[in-house]
């Protein structure tokens, strides 16, 4: 028994999760990209706030909840649950990844057309930031091995107001922006805490074991 | 003169400086390089180049230029003629930092004109920028700051460069006014790291500081809790709670905070432990503070993991604890009026306020109560610090508690004593003096002294009794007289003690002391010891007291009887230890070998005697009617030292071997159940008789016998005339003999076995093998006797085939022993062989089966 112990704690530095001293893993990089999306989640709060007081009424009514009309090329981020579970974390990750890309784009485009100075420099500080999420993503798949997926040129996301659309279905769009990119923040938050949990069990498989060989 | 050169020249530089500038007038020639920058201690080379048309004019070349800087003339060793129109100048270790370099021809009339002149600007190159670090303020915009290493005299430019893995940051310059920092013009993203460093720029050079990269949420300086408010609690006075507002921060990190307080007044903050105030939060309570006090409190936070910088102080809040009961009474003193009316006295009583630590409150008013003797109590409630009333000439006791809003304090009494109390003062009684000093401001510490009115004699005197009594000296004791007796001040003792007989003798003892030792006393002696006190007035004897002193100290005794019982005991070891060394040689001084007549087994081999052989009863066997077989018994005899005392212990031993029914064995322990002592006596006797002839002859007459299976007559009747010759006196040639074998054994056992095993068994093998083993029992026994006797018992009953080894060494031993017959040895090597062979050592009793089965032979 005691024999084990010992062949346990000099095989110890080999178990790759517990050797981190040279390369700290993907752990730290999740945690920080899950308090970035708490962080985003909280600055767009304030953020959708004014935006929506900018847009002014119906939309900064706190029941208001109008059909998602001409918002089909956002990233819908609502998914089945048992869906969202099966997600391996290389697909978890490109979805996130993917999402984000487009959302910063519709969000510049969000930018320009606001109002006042403020405003733009909160939605600026915002793109900033989700850039920082973006590049924060992208950090974690490289760790992890996974390759970044590739915009296809034709299907870049543009944010084009057309003449079809009226200032109404205009800010409709902003709206399901807003309220999209909310519900992408949370639901990364809760991806981000799955990585998270999902990259520390191999220490604590370890522990056990020892456990188990000490008694 | 030459003042007016100088400001001629000047003026004219300053001409022709300004009219290239302005290019009104084309110079004479130039210097190259045009503006140059020079680092400080390095060398510096300007080449002045001038215009054929301007050296045509005055008829000049390169040899006629002279450099000058500052006014002053380079020396010519400085300058190199590179052609007929240029010549150079080189500046060793340039110190200056701005000067002026001018070319100069001499024309004419040695007149100096001026032809071009620059600026030689110098410094140094910028040094790695270090110690870079950045803060974020909250709510603002990240500001880095560096040490921008030693000055360069030169404009240097620094740039904060800061990027993403993904994504480079505009720049940030620095600001004229501030070269050591840069706030960067983007809010920073917290959570994602950044990589920043400075770049420092001048003429001379660009240099980079180390790159930093960093989560700016690391470096977040929060802003201060804000709104801090003090409240305390009416059920504790000890504490106070603080609430305050945190900064926005606390919805990004989590904060922890440091709480300093310190009472109103006071220069030196406390702190609360930091570990109390490790996490987010928005109120905390202090304990452990002085109730009704003010105390003032500040706050700053910082992020929870120490990472970032500690926010600004709060704004300063204060809070007044709640009240608590008076924790002390106030002192208190009276006042007699001296004027006072019959019967009646005025006293004043007066206290002092309690100071406010000791108060614990606003003091609302002081409580007095009154008791004459056994009487009821008066109360007075006062606000005044002050009471006076109206008292009988009697005692009075009195009490004052303080009151405020939460309790009263404890009680301080006072006795105002009766009216009469001086003039009954009586004589050589003990009084205690107390003075106490009243001040304006209240009672000091009070003094006291004992006094006599008139001092007496003791009327007891001390009695003394001793402690410990020694053999010369006794310690003697006291008790200190109670003061009821005394009388007096006790100035000292003196101690009388005398013997039976003897003068009596007097000590002289300070009073502090209770106990003094009598030296010099003689032993076991009667003495007599009494004591006096005596105060000023004379002294008191004390009741006599006897003690005998011991007539010998303590632990003398012990003294001298240890070391001569353990002398006794050693002598004791030594001795045995050498009796046992030398046991062969005493006991063949002291016990020799004396032939157990029982053992003889002559008739056995007699071919006459076989129905006397009943091997089955051992009782027959060893019965007084086989000592005609012993054929040994000559050989003890020989024994120098049989003295009559040996024969009997010989005779005893006989008597024993007999009376061991079934034990003994008369052939030396053949018997697996044969007791030691025979055993002993048995291999004593193959000493004794190894050197006999006679059992030699004896056994070759066995030998013989044995082989043609016919008993030598001649052997026989000579084997049954020994008998007789018990007596050592007629075979005094024999001790001689003895003497020179000197304790070889082993050698005559065999043979005597030999003999015995010979009138047994048919063959030599079977003799061997007998003899082997008889000899083996008999020699291991006393091999064990020499261990100190271990194990007998057990080897002579068990004879297991542990004993197998043992028995291997002794008969090696035996056999390469000083044996005297070839013969002998010989049986004896084929005997172990046999015994190893055959595994008899295993058991003895199968031998004794077996030998009985051989018997009927």
């Amino acid at each position: 028994m005691l024999a084990c112990l010992c062949t346990v704690l000099w095989h110890l530095p080999a178990v790759p999760a517990l050797n981190r001293t040279g390369d700290p893993g993907p752990g730290p990089s999740i945690q920080k990209t899950y308090d970035l999306t708490r962080y985003l989640e909280h600055q767009l709060r304030s953020l959708a706030g004014t935006y929506l007081n900018y847009l002014g009424p119906p939309f900064n009514e706190p029941d208001f909840n109008p059909p998602r009309l001409g918002a089909d090329t956002l990233p819908r981020a609502t998914v089945n649950l048992e869906v969202w579970r099966s997600l391996n974390d290389k697909l978890r990750l490109t979805q996130n990844y993917e999402a984000y890309s487009h959302l910063l784009c519709y969000l510049r485009g969000l930018n320009r057309q606001a109002a006042t100075a403020e405003l733009r420099r909160s939605l600026a500080h915002f793109c900033t930031s989700l850039q920082g999420l973006l590049g924060s993503i992208a950090g974690v798949m490289a760790t992890l091995g996974y390759p970044l997926p590739q915009p296809l040129p034709g299907t870049e996301p543009t944010w084009t107001p057309g003449p079809a659309h009226s200032d109404f279905l205009q800010k409709m769009d902003d709206f399901w922006l807003l309220k999209e990119l909310q519900t992408w923040l949370w639901r990364s938050a809760k991806d981000f805490n799955r990585l998270k949990k999902k990259m520390q069990p191999p220490a604590a498989a370890v522990t056990l074991h020892l456990e188990a060989h000490g008694f | 003169m030459s003042v007016l050169q100088s400001w001629l020249v000047q003026a004219l530089f300053i001409f022709l400086i300004t009219g290239s500038i302005g290019e009104l007038i084309d110079p004479c020639g130039h210097i190259s390089p045009e503006s140059p920058v020079v680092q400080l201690g390095s060398n510096f080379t300007a080449v002045c180049v001038l215009k054929e048309d301007c050296m045509d004019y005055y008829h000049v070349n390169a040899n006629f230029i002279v450099w000058k800087i500052s006014h002053f003339t380079i020396p010519k060793e400085q300058y190199t003629i590179i052609n007929k129109t240029a010549a150079s100048v080189t500046l060793t270790d340039v110190a200056s930092l701005n000067t002026q370099l001018i070319c100069n021809i001499l024309t004419f009339g040695q007149l100096e004109q001026n032809v071009y002149g620059i600026t030689l600007i110098s410094g140094l190159p910028p040094e790695k920028p270090k110690n870079l670090n950045c803060i974020v303020n909250e709510g603002r915009k990240m500001k880095c700051y560096w040490d921008p290493g030693r000055e360069t005299y030169l404009e240097t430019n620094f740039t904060l460069k800061s990027e993403w893995a993904t994504e480079k940051f505009a720049d940030c310059k620095t600001k004229r006014d501030t070269p050591t920092s840069c706030t960067v013009d983007y809010s920073p993203v917290y959570f994602v790291n950044m990589e920043v460093w400075v770049e420092a720029e001048n003429a001379l050079g660009k240099v980079t500081s180390d790159h930093i990269n960093f989560d700016p949420v690391d470096k977040v300086k929060p802003n201060a809790p804000h709104n801090l408010s003090v409240s305390n609690s009416e059920e504790l006075s000890s504490i106070l709670k603080l609430t305050w507002i945190n900064s926005n921060m606390k919805n990004v990190i989590r904060l922890k905070y440091d709480i300093q307080y310190r009472t109103k007044g006071a220069s030196t903050w406390s702190q609360i432990p930091p570990e109390d105030t490790a996490s987010t939060r928005s109120s905390f309570t202090v304990q452990d503070l002085k109730p009704f006090t003010e105390y003032v409190f500040r706050i700053r936070c910082m992020k929870e993991d120490g990472k970032g910088f500690w926010s600004d102080w709060s704004e300063e809040a204060s809070g007044i604890t709640y009240e608590d009961r008076p924790s002390k009474a106030p002192s208190f003193w009276y006042k007699i009026d001296p004027s006072h009316t019959h019967g009646y006295r005025s006293v004043q009583l007066m206290w002092k306020t309690l100071p406010p630590f000791e108060a614990n409150g606003k003091i609302l008013g002081y409580e007095v109560t009154l008791t004459r003797w056994k009487s009821r109590l008066q109360n007075y409630t006062v606000n005044d610090s002050k009471l006076t009333v109206n008292l009988t000439n009697d005692r009075y006791i009195a009490t004052l508690t303080a009151r405020n809003a939460v309790g009263r304090s404890d009680a301080s009494v006072l006795t105002i004593p009766a009216c009469d109390f001086q003039g009954y003062l009586a004589e050589s009684k003990c009084y205690l003096i107390t003075v106490t000093p009243v001040y304006a401001d209240g009672p000091g510490s009070p003094e006291s002294v004992k006094a006599y009115l008139k001092q007496a004699p003791p009327s007891k005197g001390p009695t003394v009794r001793t402690k410990k009594v020694g053999k010369n000296e006794a310690v003697l004791e006291w008790d200190q007289l109670p003061v009821d007796v005394q009388n007096g001040f006790i100035r000292n003792y003196t101690i009388f003690y005398r013997t039976n007989i003897g003068n009596e003798t007097a000590v002289n003892v300070d009073s502090s002391h209770t106990e003094y030792t009598l030296s010099s006393l003689t032993s076991d002696t009667l003495y007599m010891v009494r004591m006096a006190a005596y105060t000023d007035e004379g002294g008191k004897d004390g009741p006599e007291f006897t003690f005998t002193t011991p007539k010998f100290a303590q632990g003398e005794i012990e003294a001298i009887v240890v070391p001569v019982c353990l002398a006794f005991l050693l002598t004791t070891l030594l001795g045995v230890l050498f009796c046992f060394n030398k046991r062969d040689l005493i006991k063949k001084h002291i016990w020799p070998n004396v032939p157990d007549p029982s053992k003889s087994h002559i008739a056995q081999w007699s071919p006459h005697t076989p129905p006397r052989h009943n091997f089955n009863s051992k009782d027959q066997m060893y019965s007084d009617g086989n000592f005609t077989d012993v054929s040994v018994v000559e050989i003890e005899a020989n024994d120098k030292k049989a003295f009559p005392e040996d024969l009997k212990t010989l005779e005893l031993f006989k008597k024993e071997k007999v009376s061991t029914e079934g034990h003994s064995s008369g052939i030396g322990g053949s018997s697996c159940m044969s007791s030691s002592r025979p055993s002993i006596s048995s291999s004593d006797e193959n000493e004794s008789a190894q050197n006999t002839s006679s059992t030699v002859q004896y056994s070759t007459v066995v030998h013989s016998g044995y082989r043609h299976q016919v008993p030598s007559v001649q052997v026989f009747s000579r084997s049954e005339s020994t008998q007789p010759l018990l007596d050592s006196e007629e075979r005094p040639e024999d001790l001689q003999l003895v003497d020179n074998v000197d304790g070889s054994d082993g050698i005559l056992p065999r043979q005597q076995y030999f003999k015995q095993n010979c009138s047994q068994h048919e063959t030599s093998q079977d003799i061997s093998h007998f003899e082997r083993s008889n000899q083996v029992s008999s020699v291991n026994e006393e091999d064990f006797v020499r261990l100190k006797q271990q194990q007998i018992s057990g080897i002579s009953q068990s004879c297991g085939s542990g004993q197998m080894k043992m028995f291997q060494e002794v008969s090696a031993a035996d056999a390469f022993g000083p044996g005297t017959e070839g013969q002998g040895e010989r049986f004896k090597t084929a005997g172990m062989e046999a015994v190893l062979d055959e595994g008899m050592p295993k058991s003895y009793l199968p031998q004794t089966v077996r030998q009985g089965g051989y018997m009927p032979q």
